[in-house]
């Protein structure tokens, strides 16, 4: 598997997880688990994210220097490893996020008549 | 490693995850049991989410590659019967063709270890020696007189530089003494022109090398040591540099050391330990032909300026040459002007050397790198039916291991790895086999030589070539069955059981065994043609008896005796060694038989006419005849009589009484010599005892007593070095130990500078005569052995493979009734029909492939039908003995129990 890859394109899929990390991020700090909860409760249990699927995604965040992760107790006292949004990744946020609302108006715009039609 | 602590701390946080999950679902009311299997099920698969998150770290193809190296080390530690064939296999095909490359290499391939030996040019191809008049057959000169060398060299600029290089040094020892010390040694000095270093472009290890003012007639006498004779008889004492020695008796001053490695101009069991100015050999070696405008004594090797174009000079240098032969001749002014039109010379790469080794081992080394090659293709052969077999036997677990969810490229990956540990394995232990090869092909191509510069330490290009072998053998076979198992539909693999009833093993593994049979066929059929061939050789009756004789080489010229001073020593050295218990004969002699040696001459009857024909000659003592084992057939041997002061006579051969007179006709009275006027008389005729090469059959000889020479001769005898005895030849009563040391002591009590240049019994003299032969025949021997082993290998894995796939089917069948004979003949027929497939294609193969060795076989035809019946037969019984164990394990087979087997 080419690193390269993994780099610079956010598959949309992928990208999307990436991009629901670094907005939950957004608010400060949180462990894995948190994130985890914190986009099933945000999406309304629409978006059921793998627990596990988060942890590639958190490595390859990392890895492209969007977040840092250090380590902290969490709420019930158990020790655990919590992740920040850097500079890098705040500006990145605003970026892809002003994106994907272009790209999602565009979605829906395009998506619309064919609902209706199909109705 | 950074990456394992880290591979550490996300297992903890995927831990962490996993119980901060399943505490939220206790306190949402679950079981703690419940709870924990909903956390985890809501996380999904650890391990892949582990090893996803470890990929995007990028270490994970070394990983893998760290898991694939241990589970394949672990896979093969489990059938070591496997890995160890395969491993042996592997190691013979290589390691056999590592130590024929490297000889290869070493000898044919080789350059000299000289500055830019690209530029080098010889001017000559053949290995004409040593000293001669007469002109090639084809007209084409290797061999040049001293003047042709200072007209070419004035004439051709277009020669940086030409060196002229003594041809047959080797037949010519020198006997040196250290000023100062009293042990005088027989070693190996080479004429060489003044420029010869500068020619080859090399540097002195110390002291200065030869100039062109040291090779001029009356100059103080100078010589270069080789770097080895000065670190191994003189330990690299600077002190020799400068120093005195006696050469042939003569003071001679050591100006320098040879460069490190450089071990003359060409490969040689006995490399030069001095080079000297040819200007000095008329004083130390009373070398008559050096000034002799007819005498053919020299190589020539030159360095070409850049840009020169070979064709056109080669043509040029003939033009010259021709030249120089017309006017120095009269023979081509005559009725042989017409033959003057063919001589010409050829231009050769001289970076190799002067190439006489490599002509005369050659053809052998070409020949054993073709059959080491095909032991290689049985080699693989081999391994490729072992994967294949193991293949078929590892679909079930590929078939589980893909239907688990590892992708067809990991399953292909791994698999491939394998192959090439497997491979690798192979090299190193086909290297470490190399290396034995080689040394034990040395000790056998040059027995006794300790100053060969051939090395058995496999070089670079070797290592490279072993290893790449190994690696592509490894690829190679490693493919096919993991192509194969990677196409597997698991479900299909998983369905179908163990049981079949159609043959077991597929075309392809059948085809391989024929393929083995075949090929090993051919090399049986080498291997006994070649022992067939020195058996022939050994068994050849030399007409000569060896048991009990000891030959002692010498040099007298090189203790400084004059030729007139000869014949005393000679009735001295008879004297002193009949004082030795248990000497009976003590025959001296120019050379002796079966050694390589030769020395020939016109010869002319007088009162007959003329036939153009040679004979060898040989001056021998009275008690030679004897001594050798030669029997008188007719009139008298030489005499102790027979003196410088009678008159000079001859003993001939039997071949020569054939050649040059009428069937019944009495040789005694009759004169001959090499010319009209001068002669002997013919006393007595012996055997055709052999000399020379067991080859020269019925070869014409004829013997004068050592102190003669021929009537009327005009030639001074100053001028003549046949007067000097190369040879002791000592017959005893019993064997004695110690016949050298005596022989030594007995020499240096007559003079200390009476040296002895060789020294062996007569059988081993003989024996040595056949190392080349006895080589080939080893090595084919070998060869045919090895292809032999590794077919009866591969027909057994076949056949054994065979029956553990139809073990249910066997069962079936004699369930109902089938016999164990019958279950026997049929596995066998199975194996002998391979065996017989390969007799068909191997027969016609080997008949066509003895054309091309047959002209290095000695009265041996190529298609022998004793070899060939001896070479089926035994890859029959091979093909027998393989296919029997896999036919008795069929026929034990208890029927029950094999269909209670799925």
């Amino acid at each position: 598997m080419s690193t390269k890859e993994t780099e610079n394109q956010l598959e949309l899929l992928q990208g999307t997880l990436d991009l629901l990390i670094l907005q939950t991020l957004a608010f400060g700090r949180a462990h894995g688990h948190a994130i985890a909860r914190s986009i099933e409760h945000r999406s309304e249990e629409v978006l059921q994210v793998g627990h596990g699927s988060l942890y590639p995604a958190l490595q390859r965040l990392l890895k492209l220097g969007l977040i840092v992760a250090e380590d902290g107790i969490s709420e019930n006292n158990r020790k655990a490893r919590f992740y920040r949004l850097t500079t890098r990744g705040r500006q990145r946020l605003s970026l892809e996020t002003s994106k994907w609302q272009r790209f999602s108006r565009a979605m829906a715009r395009l998506l619309m008549p064919l609902a209706e039609e199909s109705k | 490693m950074h990456w394992k602590s880290r591979k550490d701390r996300l297992e903890d946080e995927i831990q962490t995850h996993i119980d901060l999950e399943t505490q939220e679902n206790i306190e949402a009311g679950m079981s703690p049991e419940e709870a924990r299997h909903a956390a985890r099920r809501k996380f999904g698969n650890v391990l892949l989410t582990q090893e996803k998150s470890r990929e995007i770290w990028g270490w994970q193809w070394l990983e893998r590659l760290w898991l694939d190296v241990t589970f394949s080390l672990r896979v093969l530690r489990k059938s070591p019967g496997f890995t160890i064939v395969a491993v042996l296999t592997l190691a013979l095909g290589i390691g056999a063709n590592a130590a024929i490359f490297t000889l290869v290499n070493a000898v044919l391939m080789k350059n000299l270890p000289v500055a830019d030996p690209k530029t080098l040019v010889r001017i000559g191809s053949e290995n004409d020696c040593c000293v001669g008049q007469g002109t090639p057959k084809d007209g084409g000169f290797s061999l040049f007189p001293t003047a042709a060398w200072q007209i070419l060299k004035k004439n051709a600029p277009e020669f940086e530089e030409l060196a002229a290089i003594q041809a047959g040094f080797e037949w010519r020892p020198v006997t040196v003494r250290r000023d100062g010390t009293n042990e005088a040694q027989s070693v190996m000095g080479e004429f060489v022109s003044g420029n010869y270093f500068s020619v080859l472009g090399l540097q002195p290890q110390l002291g200065r090398l030869l100039t062109d003012s040291d090779n001029v007639a009356g100059a103080p006498m100078v010589a270069i040591m080789s770097y080895l004779t000065w670190q191994r008889d003189y330990a690299g004492d600077p002190s020799v540099v400068g120093s005195t020695f006696w050469v042939n008796t003569k003071p001679v001053i050591v100006a320098g050391i040879a460069p490190e490695g450089f071990f003359g101009d060409r490969l040689s069991s006995t490399p030069p330990d001095f080079y000297l100015p040819f200007e000095t050999m008329p004083v130390l070696a009373s070398a008559p032909y050096v000034h002799d405008p007819n005498m053919q004594w020299l190589y020539m090797v030159g360095r070409v300026k850049p840009s020169v174009q070979l064709p056109a000079l080669q043509e040029k240098l003939s033009t010259l040459f021709r030249q120089y032969i017309a006017e120095s001749r009269p023979y081509y002014s005559g009725k042989g002007k017409a033959e003057l039109s063919k001589v010409h010379v050829v231009l050769t790469p001289g970076g190799g050397g002067i190439q006489n080794m490599q002509e005369s081992y050659g053809s052998n080394l070409r020949m054993l790198m073709a059959l080491s090659g095909l032991v290689l293709l049985i080699a693989c052969a081999n391994i490729a039916n072992l994967l294949l077999v193991r293949g078929m036997a590892r679909k079930a677990e590929m078939s589980v291991r893909s239907a688990l969810g590892a992708a067809r490229g990991r399953l292909m990956r791994q698999l491939l790895t394998e192959s090439v540990i497997l491979s690798a394995m192979g090299g190193i232990a086909g290297l470490a086999m190399a290396y034995a090869g080689t040394r034990m092909l040395l000790a056998l191509a040059f027995p006794g030589a300790q100053n060969v510069p051939i090395h058995a330490s496999p070089s670079l290009p070797v290592l490279a070539f072993a290893c790449g072998l190994s690696l592509l053998t490894g690829l190679l076979f490693g493919v096919a069955p993991a192509w194969i198992a990677a196409q597997a539909v698991p479900a299909d693999a998983l369905r179908s059981g163990s049981r079949a009833t159609t043959v077991g093993a597929s075309l392809l593994q059948r085809g391989l065994v024929v393929l083995q049979a075949a090929l090993s066929l051919v090399l049986l059929v080498g291997a006994g043609l070649f022992s067939h061939s020195l058996y022939k050789l050994q068994t050849t009756d030399l007409k000569l008896e060896s048991a009990n004789r000891y030959i002692a080489h010498i040099n007298p010229q090189a203790a400084g005796y004059k030729q007139t001073q000869v014949e005393a020593l000679y009735r001295t050295m008879e004297e002193r060694f009949h004082t030795i218990p248990g000497v009976e004969k003590v025959g001296i002699s120019t050379y002796t038989p079966m050694e390589d040696n030769n020395e020939d001459t016109g010869v002319q009857i007088q009162g007959k006419p003329d036939l153009n024909l040679g004979s060898s000659w040989i001056k021998v003592n009275s008690e030679y005849f004897d001594s050798v084992g030669t029997h008188i057939t007719m009139g008298r041997g030489v005499s102790a009589q027979d003196s410088s002061a009678t008159r000079p006579v001859a003993v001939v051969s039997k071949a020569f009484v054939k050649k040059f007179f009428n069937a019944g006709e009495n040789p005694i009275g009759y004169t001959f010599g090499s010319g009209s006027t001068d002669g002997y008389e013919i006393v007595g005729v012996v055997d055709d005892t052999v000399y020379t090469s067991a080859y020269w059959k019925d070869h014409l000889m004829y013997f004068v007593p050592l102190a003669q020479r021929p009537l009327n001769t005009k030639d001074p005898i100053e001028n003549d070095t046949t007067m000097y005895a190369g040879a002791i030849v000592l017959k005893t009563s019993h064997p004695i130990n110690n016949m050298e040391a005596l022989t030594r002591q007995t020499l240096a009590s007559i003079n200390p500078n009476l040296t002895v240049v060789k020294f062996q019994t007569f059988d081993q003299q003989i024996s040595d005569r056949f190392a080349h032969e006895r080589l080939v025949a080893r090595l084919t021997m070998l060869f045919g052995a090895l292809a032999l082993l590794l077919a009866t290998i591969g027909l057994y894995g076949v056949t054994a493979y065979t029956v553990a796939r139809r073990t249910s089917e066997i069962g079936i069948r004699m369930a109902l009734g089938a016999k164990r004979v019958r279950v026997i003949s049929m596995v066998m027929r199975g194996a002998m029909i391979q065996a017989a497939l390969g007799l068909a294609i191997g027969i016609p193969t080997a008949l066509l492939c003895v054309r091309f060795v047959e002209s290095q076989l000695y009265d041996t035809k190529g298609q022998d039908v004793g070899v060939l019946a001896v070479a089926i037969t035994t890859l029959v019984l091979a093909a027998c003995l393989a296919a029997l164990l896999p036919a008795r394990r069929a026929a034990s087979i208890e029927p029950a129990q094999a269909l209670r087997t799925e």
